[in-house]
């Protein structure tokens, strides 16, 4: 990965953040889903905990294999995502590199990324005897509608019911509203730094914005998280003003679509940088990206914007808006061709995704490939297979003018 | 008895032209699962229920990669293959993620309607309501769109009805099933509930009535079998079904989305329509792909298989299924509690052997027999 001085920062940051997670005895702790509108448990002074960041960082560290076993020895099958089972292997044996999550007080568990993570949560909710609550964000399937907008901002007033029986004391309006500036610029500092990846050479890989990808996901809504970001956007900025690029003689440019394959970002860097090509821009990191779109973050219609937001997330789309948006990257970031990840554990962004790949090359003249694989679990993840289609992909590119 | 059941399902598509040709209403392809079918009745559609089909995945296979369920693989299938002809229009819930993404996938793919209902996913009462007072709007519009009629409230009741009496019937021949076990071989009464899917509502409910009249005087076998309850999505393969009446086993009740959990919704009620979808999506028997915090599977499994007399119950678990396989592991765990027998037993619907079923099967009817609970 780029190696760039922020790291050190992110690393002491994602490490207070896992401590104050594990030893905080007068917050309560909630369990979220990563597209959960955190704003509102930030405000009323709860710890977010997610366990999906858990799960990456386990697989990254190539520790998710024995979770996921420990999992499936209780009985969770392989069909399921392997983030849950990490998620319910870690729990099990207390393990991972932070020696488990602290256990939840409440849960809260948005369906804008998967429907998957209802089924999680009730697992989660049941172990523990915990209350959830679901924010419904649905599919948009006919673009976003004020009854879709109606229908969330309803469930966030509900939301802040929640929190109050929760928290025990009353919903604090005005610190939501600070929370959601705090989130709001974070947000808008990330997709400022994934836009300085238009620069040629590209200063920042996609593979870079996954390890930075942590703080946006686990501290939006806090000044730390905003520091971090200006912090990481200057040096980046730097970098694409003198021209610094990522990987050595870049000569293809491609976007990745889904999650990263977290057990392999080291040997795909190498893989990549060893072919001169660079992964430039990605669906996954750009969606934390959107927050700042909103309107407004007046009192009155905070919610109606973080509904919008909240809604309007890539992997939410209907096809026809995710091929538009993925031909809009390509032009816009100078792309010589995509790769899409073909990920066991993520029905959302993988079911159709061949038919996507056929409209999306004939529309940009750009080649793709698919390639099987699973977020995080290495045990369907077949090296040569993977490693042929990727050569035979950047084969068939012709490299950037 | 059950012959024209057979017969309807013996050659699907011959059965839905007559039908279809006879009722002169356009065929509306229903996904699972859960989708108010009085309202396709009532703009003047012929629904048919598509819970998949035991074909080999070959062109599908394009789109849709080996991980995904069964029934989503083999109903495009169909579709690729060009044995959906027959079908006007899709009809979607979002059931789960694969579903969601296939509805998108069909209007990318296909040239055919497709329309959707999205589940909502909230406890929030005021919020639900206007999210499924627009839902539904738009579903009558698109259903009067394909079919050129307008959707009456008359024939809305008028549809409710029928439906309503077609379960009604349904669940008398459940409650035969559980107070008379061995009456109805398992086999046969699915191919009962398998008909239902394609027969046109007014001829399946006036079958079902012969049926129920010539029941009455059937003979049960001697002694007591081993009584079980069976559990999962879909209870296809059909022609498996037949391996717990081969092992000499009396399915006594069930727990499937294209069985109880169906046919266990009330008469749609619609002089509030709203109000009428929102007890049809989530009232009836608790469902792994239902968030409903109301209704605990794991209280209501037990009961069941207590209420039934049931030995054991066997989790028919037709891959690649999430919803459902999340459940199992804890569910498994509360039956233990209850000193209740489970299996579970995984396919697919492109089951080539089911030696191995049928030995699984055997296997576990032996170990259960003469136990009482």
């Amino acid at each position: 990965m780029t190696q760039l001085d922020a790291f050190k920062k992110m690393k002491e940051l994602m490490t207070l953040y896992y401590i104050e997670a594990k030893t905080a005895a007068n917050k309560p702790i909630a369990w979220l889903t990563s597209g959960a509108p955190v704003e509102f448990v930030y405000a009323m002074g709860a710890i977010p905990v997610y366990p999906e960041n858990y799960a990456a960082m386990c697989a990254a560290g190539h520790q998710s294999v024995a979770l996921m076993e420990a999992a499936e020895a209780a009985g969770f099958s392989q069909d399921i995502c392997a983030y849950a089972r990490t998620d319910f292997g870690q729990d099990l044996v207390r393990g991972g590199p932070a020696g488990g999550l602290p256990a939840p007080d409440f849960l809260v568990c948005s369906t804008n990324i998967c429907k998957t993570v209802i089924k999680w949560y009730e697992v989660v909710a049941r172990k523990y005897q915990v209350p959830l609550f679901v924010v419904d964000l649905p599919f948009l399937h006919d673009g976003l509608t004020p009854a879709l907008v109606a229908y969330v901002v309803a469930q966030f007033q509900q939301l802040e019911r929640f929190l109050e029986s929760m928290l025990k004391k009353p919903f604090d309006r005005d610190r939501l509203i600070e929370v959601i500036r705090l989130s709001r610029e974070a947000t808008g500092l990330w997709r400022k730094i994934l836009d300085l990846g238009r620069a040629v050479p590209v200063p920042f890989t996609s593979l870079d914005a996954f390890i930075h990808i942590a703080p946006i996901v686990t501290l939006r809504g806090t000044p730390a998280c905003v520091d971090y970001y200006r912090l990481l956007y200057d040096e980046v900025a730097g970098r694409a003003e003198r021209q610094i690029g990522s990987v050595p003689n870049e000569r293809y440019r491609v976007l990745w679509d889904n999650l990263p394959i977290w057990f392999k970002m080291r040997a795909f860097e190498k893989f990549f940088d060893e072919r001169r090509c660079a992964l430039v821009a990605a669906t996954y990191a750009n969606s934390w990206g959107g927050l700042e779109d909103f309107a407004g973050i007046q009192a009155r219609d905070a919610g109606e914007a973080l509904a919008v937001s909240y809604l309007n997330i890539y992997i939410n789309y209907a096809f026809e808006q995710r091929i538009r948006y993925l031909a809009q990257l390509i032009d816009e970031f100078r792309l010589t061709g995509f790769i899409m990840h073909s990920n066991r554990s993520c029905k959302p962004y993988s079911v159709g995704m061949y038919r996507l790949k056929e409209e999306l090359s004939r529309r940009t003249g750009k080649p793709g490939v698919v390639i099987e694989a699973d977020q995080n679990d290495p045990r369907v993840f077949a090296d040569a297979q993977v490693e042929a289609h990727l050569d035979a992909f950047i084969d068939s590119m012709a490299p950037l003018a | 008895m059950f012959a024209p059941f057979y017969a309807a399902i013996a050659d699907i598509p011959a059965t839905i032209r007559r039908h279809r040709d006879r009722l002169e209403r356009p065929v509306i392809g229903v996904l699972p699962a859960y989708f108010p079918l009085e309202l396709i009745h009532a703009a003047g559609g012929y629904p048919v229920q598509l819970w998949g089909a035991g074909v080999a995945i070959d062109h599908a296979e394009a789109y849709l990669q080996p991980y995904c369920c069964s029934v989503a693989r083999s109903v495009l299938e169909l579709e690729m293959r060009g044995r959906a002809e027959l079908i006007h229009a899709y009809v979607f819930t979002s059931l789960c993620d694969t579903l969601i993404n296939l509805r998108e996938l069909y209007r990318r793919l296909f040239d055919k309607p497709v329309l959707g209902l999205s589940i909502p996913v909230t406890q929030t009462a005021e919020g639900l309501r206007g999210f499924l007072a627009d839902a539904i709007e738009n579903l009558i519009k698109g259903f009067e769109a394909i079919t050129g009629r307008r959707v009456s409230a008359d024939a809305l009741r008028e549809s409710a009805s029928r439906f309503g009496r077609v379960r009604f019937l349904q669940r008398a021949l459940y409650r035969l099933r559980r107070e008379r076990p061995g009456a109805i071989k398992n086999a046969d009464f699915h191919a009962v509930l398998k008909a239902g899917f394609f027969l046109p509502v007014d001829e399946y409910g006036r079958l079902l009535e012969n049926l129920l009249a010539g029941l009455d005087s059937i003979e049960l076998p001697a002694g007591r079998r081993p009584r079980l309850v069976l559990s999962g999505m879909v209870f296809d393969p059909l022609y498996a079904q037949g391996l717990f009446d081969e092992a000499g086993a009396d399915v006594v009740d069930d727990d499937f989305a294209n069985g109880w959990r169906s046919i266990s919704k009330e008469t749609l009620r619609v002089d509030d329509l709203v109000e009428g979808v929102a007890e049809h999506l989530f009232g009836g028997a608790p469902c792994c792909c239902i968030h409903n915090p109301g209704r605990d599977r794991h209280d209501y499994l037990v009961r069941k298989i207590r209420d039934a007399g049931a030995d054991g119950v066997v989790f028919w678990y037709v891959k690649f299924c999430e919803p459902d396989a999340f459940d199992r592991p804890q569910l498994l765990a509360r039956l233990k509690q209850e000193d209740i027998a489970a299996t579970v037993l995984e396919m697919d619907l492109s089951l080539k052997s089911i030696e191995s079923l049928r030995t699984r099967i055997q296997a576990f009817c032996e170990m259960i027999g003469g136990l009482e609970i």
